[in-house]
C-alpha cells in the first residue's frame, strides 16, 4: 500500500511581520515550518502505515529550502520525499499547483491514498486538495475527521460538515483532506531526525515533468490578486464624561439617548 | 525580629514625598492600591507586609531625595521591580515606603561597538533582547519569567534562569552600576570596562544584595553575539537516577556545553502534562531532561544535538524528542514552564525551594529529597536547572492535611532538606534569594562569622538600617 501526503512549507506565524506599505508578508522575517495543518495528514498516514504496513511518501512544491519541511516529516516517520521545485513554477496559484503536483505524483509510482491538510496557514484557500483529486481523476473527501481502512481497500470515514457529521464508506483510491480532529501529530524523535538528515530527497522540475509553460507558474494561474489591504476598523466612540460627580446627570442622559437610538433600553433619569 | 524602631509615615511625610515625585506618583491612604505592593509571587499569605506609601520616582535625583528624607524620618524603604520575586525580597515587612522602579524603564544606549547596553532598572528583561535582535546581539543573563521581570530585580537577586549552564548568571554580565546609596548619595560603580581593578569590586557586591545596600538607577550590561539557532531535546528517562546521572556525562563526554539542561521528576512531569492535556506518552516517564543547544551555524548545531541526544540514549533515555523550530520548541518548553502553575492549582499550600549543590552532587540531593518526601507523605515535584546543580523543589501540602499539621511539619521537613544540602556543600538558595522567606534557615548553611561579615557591610552602607530591613539576616 502506498500513501502520499502533501506538505507545504509556510512561515511561522508568531515571528512573522507584514510590510505595512505593500500589505505583503515579509518572507524572510520568520522561521519556515511545515504547515501545521499538514501535520494532521502526516499523522494519519503514519498511523495507517503502522496498521497496514504502508509506504508513505511526502511531496511538496516550493523553493529549494522547502526540502527542510520534507526532512521534518521524514523525521516523524515518513519513508521518502519528493520536492517539486522549478523557477517556472513560481507564482502558481491553487489551480496550477494542483496540476503540477498531479504531474509529479504520476511520475512517482502507483498510489492508493493521498492525504492533504485542510488548508495551508499562509494562502488559506483549502483548494489544492480537491483540485489535485480532480487533476488525478479520483474522488475526494474533504474535512475528514475519522478514517478507517478495512481489507481490499474498503474504508469508512466521517466528515465534519456544518450541521454535524457525515458517515461514508467507499473504496480506494481516494484523496482526503483532514481536519485537526483526525489525530494528534507526533513529535519528531532523535533517530528519525538522524535518518531524515541523511536521507535523499528526490527533486522534480521542468526537466522531468516537461509541463506546458503556459499552464504553470504565474502565467498558468487564473487567480488575480487585485489588492491586499488591512481592513480599516471604524469605531465612532462617543465619550460621556463626568468627573468627581460633576456632570453625571448630563452624561447619563446622553448615554440613555444613545441607547434609545439603538433601540436598547434607556429609562428615566 | 528587627531591633530598630521605625517611625510612622505621617501625612506630612506623604506630602513631602509628593513634592519630590509629583502627586500622581505617590499612593498613600488607599488600602486597595497599597495591597498590590504587599506581596511578591510566593504563593500563600505568609510572607506579606503592607506598605504605608508607594512612591514611583523617575530619576536618581528623586530617589536620592527620598532616601535622605527616609533617613531623617527613620522610615524604612523597600525597593521593588516587577514584584515577580520568590523570596519576599520586595515585600515591605516593616511597613514604610515601597520604592517602585516601574517608571524608570528606558533602554538608554545600545552600544554596538562595545557590545554593551545601558538600561534603567524598570526595563522588562525580555524587552532588552527584543531591542538587541536587529543588532544580532544578545543579553544572556535572562531568567525564566520572561515577559514580566525587570532587569533591576534580576541584578538585585543575581537571577540565574534557563541558560546559566552555558552563559552563567546575571552577575557575569553586569559591568557598571549607578547606585543611590541608603543614605542618598549617587555613586558610579564600574562602567563600560571589561577590566577594572580600581579599588574593591563594588559592582559585584551590589549584584545579589537583594535591595539592602542600594538602589540601581542605571545598569551597564555586557552583550554577546546572538546565537541565532536553537534546538531542544526532550529526553524521557525511566527514573531520576538515570536522568540526573546522565547530566554530568553530557558535558564531560561530548565536550559540548548546552545552553540549558532542565530536569523534571515524575511528579512534575505528570502534574504539568495533565494540566496541559499534553499527549506525549509520559505515563512511563520517571524523569525528563530538557536540553537546549544553541549556536550560529545550523549544520554544526545539528552535529552537536545528535551527539548529545545519542549520549542521552546511551545513558538510559528511552525516547528523545527533537524541536528545531519555534512551534515544537514551545510545545516542549511549556511543559517545563507550567509545572509551577499546575501545582498552584493542585494545592495553594506549598513551599518553593531553590537549593543548590555542586553539579555532580545533584543525584544525591534529588534522591535525598525524594526520601524525605516519602517519609512525610508529601509530594515534591522537582524541576529546574540540573546543569547548574540548582533544583526547584516544591514541597506541596497534601490537600487532606489541616493548616496546623502543615505549619508544624513544614519546618521539620525543611530542616531535614537543608541539612542534607549543607552536608553536600550546598546552599539554600541558588537564584531566588534569601529575602524574608529563608533568613531563619541561613544558619543551617553558613557560619556565624559569615553572617557577622554581612552585618558589618550592611552597617557601613546603611547606618540607620532603613534600606529593605528584615531581609537576608536580622539586624
Amino acid at each position: 500500500m502506498h500513501i502520499i501526503v502533501t506538505v507545504k512549507q509556510v512561515p511561522e506565524t508568531r515571528t512573522l511581520r507584514m510590510d505595512e506599505a505593500t500589505g505583503t508578508l515579509v518572507r524572510d522575517s520568520g522561521t519556515a515550518i511545515v504547515n501545521p495543518l499538514d501535520l494532521y495528514a502526516v499523522e494519519l498516514a503514519l498511523q495507517l502505515k503502522e496498521l497496514h504496513n504502508a509506504h508513505v511518501t511526502a511531496i511538496s512544491m516550493g523553493p529549494p529550502h522547502a526540502e527542510k519541511a520534507l526532512r521534518e516529516v521524514m523525521s516523524m516517520g515518513v519513508d521518502d520525499a519528493v520536492l517539486v521545485s522549478d523557477r517556472a513554477y513560481a507564482g502558481s496559484d491553487a489551480w496550477s499547483t494542483a496540476w503540477i503536483l498531479a504531474a509529479a505524483i504520476n511520475t512517482v509510482k502507483d498510489f492508493d491514498l493521498i492525504i492533504c491538510g485542510e488548508r495551508a496557514t499562509d494562502g488559506d484557500t483549502g483548494q489544492v486538495g480537491p483540485e489535485l483529486a480532480a487533476a488525478l481523476n479520483i474522488n475526494a473527501l474533504t474535512y475528514v475527521n475519522h478514517f478507517e481502512l478495512a481489507s481490499a481497500g474498503d474504508f469508512t470515514a466521517s466528515r465534519l460538515v456544518e450541521d454535524g457529521e457525515e458517515q461514508l464508506a467507499g473504496k480506494l483510491p481516494m484523496l482526503l483532506t483532514v481536519v485537526k480532529e483526525i489525530a494528534v501529530p507526533r513529535l519528531p524523535v532523535l533517530e528519525g531526525k538522524i535518518r531524515a538528515r541523511r536521507a535523499p530527497v528526490k527533486t522534480l522540475g521542468q526537466n522531468e515533468l516537461k509541463l506546458d509553460e503556459r499552464l504553470v507558474g504565474l502565467q498558468g494561474a487564473p487567480t488575480r490578486v487585485d489588492k491586499i489591504f488591512r481592513p480599516q476598523i471604524m469605531r465612532d466612540c462617543i465619550m460621556a464624561s463626568a468627573t468627581q460627580g460633576q456632570g453625571a446627570l448630563a452624561a447619563v442622559k446622553q448615554l440613555n439617548e444613545f441607547l434609545l437610538t439603538r433601540r436598547i433600553g434607556g429609562g428615566g433619569v | 525580629m528587627d531591633k530598630v524602631k521605625y517611625r510612622t509615615l505621617t501625612p506630612e511625610i506623604a506630602a513631602e514625598l509628593k513634592r519630590i515625585v509629583g502627586d500622581a506618583y505617590v499612593i498613600y491612604g488607599d488600602k486597595e492600591r497599597l495591597e498590590v505592593f504587599s506581596h511578591d509571587e510566593i504563593p500563600g499569605t505568609e510572607y506579606r507586609g503592607m506598605p504605608e506609601a508607594v512612591v514611583r520616582p523617575d530619576s536618581a535625583a528623586q530617589i536620592s531625595a527620598i532616601m535622605k528624607l527616609a533617613n531623617l524620618e527613620k522610615i524604612p524603604v523597600t525597593p521593588r521591580g516587577a514584584g515577580s520575586g520568590l523570596s519576599g525580597g520586595a515585600v515591605p515587612v516593616s511597613g514604610g515606603i515601597v520604592l517602585c522602579l516601574d517608571r524608570m524603564n528606558r533602554i538608554l544606549d545600545i552600544d554596538v561597538e562595545n557590545m554593551m547596553v545601558e538600561v534603567e532598572p524598570g526595563v522588562v528583561t525580555n524587552e532588552i533582547n527584543e531591542a538587541l535582535r536587529k543588532h544580532k546581539l544578545f543579553y544572556a543573563g535572562y531568567p525564566m519569567s520572561l515577559e514580566t521581570c525587570f532587569i533591576g530585580g534580576n541584578v538585585a537577586e543575581n537571577a540565574g534562569g534557563g541558560k546559566a549552564v552555558k552563559y552563567g548568571v546575571t552577575s557575569r554580565y553586569v559591568l557598571g552600576l549607578e547606585v543611590v546609596t541608603p543614605t542618598g548619595e549617587i555613586v558610579e560603580l564600574g562602567g563600560k570596562l571589561v577590566k577594572d581593578v580600581t579599588g574593591y569590586n563594588m559592582v559585584q557586591l551590589m549584584v545579589g544584595s537583594e535591595g539592602t545596600l542600594g538602589i540601581f538607577t542605571r545598569i551597564v550590561l555586557k552583550l554577546i553575539p546572538l546565537p541565532e539557532f536553537q534546538v531542544d531535546l526532550l529526553c524521557m528517562f525511566r527514573n531520576t537516577e538515570e536522568a540526573v546521572g546522565a547530566v554530568p556525562r553530557l558535558m564531560t563526554v561530548s565536550g559540548i556545553i548546552p545552553a540549558s539542561i532542565e530536569y523534571m521528576n515524575r511528579i512534575a512531569v505528570k502534574g504539568a502534562c495533565e494540566y496541559l492535556n499534553e499527549s506525549i506518552p509520559y505515563e512511563d516517564c520517571g524523569a525528563m531532561l530538557l536540553v537546549s543547544l544553541d549556536g550560529t551555524d545550523q549544520e554544526r548545531l545539528a552535529d552537536e544535538y545528535e551527539a548529545v541526544g545519542l549520549l542521552c540514549r546511551e545513558h538510559g533515555a528511552y525516547e528523545v524528542y527533537v524541536a528545531d523550530n519555534p512551534s515544537i520548541s514551545e510545545r516542549l518548553w511549556r511543559i517545563r514552564r507550567n509545572i509551577g502553575e499546575a501545582f498552584n492549582v493542585f494545592s495553594k499550600r506549598q513551599s518553593g525551594e531553590d537549593m543548590v549543590v555542586p553539579p555532580a552532587s545533584l543525584p544525591a540531593m534529588v534522591a535525598g529529597l525524594e526520601r524525605i518526601a516519602e517519609r512525610y507523605g508529601i509530594s515534591v515535584p522537582c524541576f529546574g536547572h540540573a546543569g547548574d546543580g540548582n533544583v526547584h523543589a516544591r514541597l506541596v501540602c497534601p490537600p487532606e492535611w489541616s493548616d496546623d499539621k502543615w505549619n508544624s511539619e513544614l519546618p521539620m521537613i525543611l530542616d531535614e532538606c537543608y541539612r542534607d544540602v549543607a552536608a553536600l556543600g550546598g546552599r539554600i538558595s541558588g537564584e531566588h534569594g534569601i529575602g524574608c522567606k529563608r533568613k531563619k534557615y541561613m544558619d543551617k548553611v553558613v557560619s556565624p562569622e559569615y553572617i557577622s561579615m554581612l552585618r558589618a557591610v550592611k552597617k557601613a552602607f546603611d547606618p540607620n538600617w532603613i534600606m529593605n530591613p528584615g531581609k537576608i539576616f536580622d539586624l
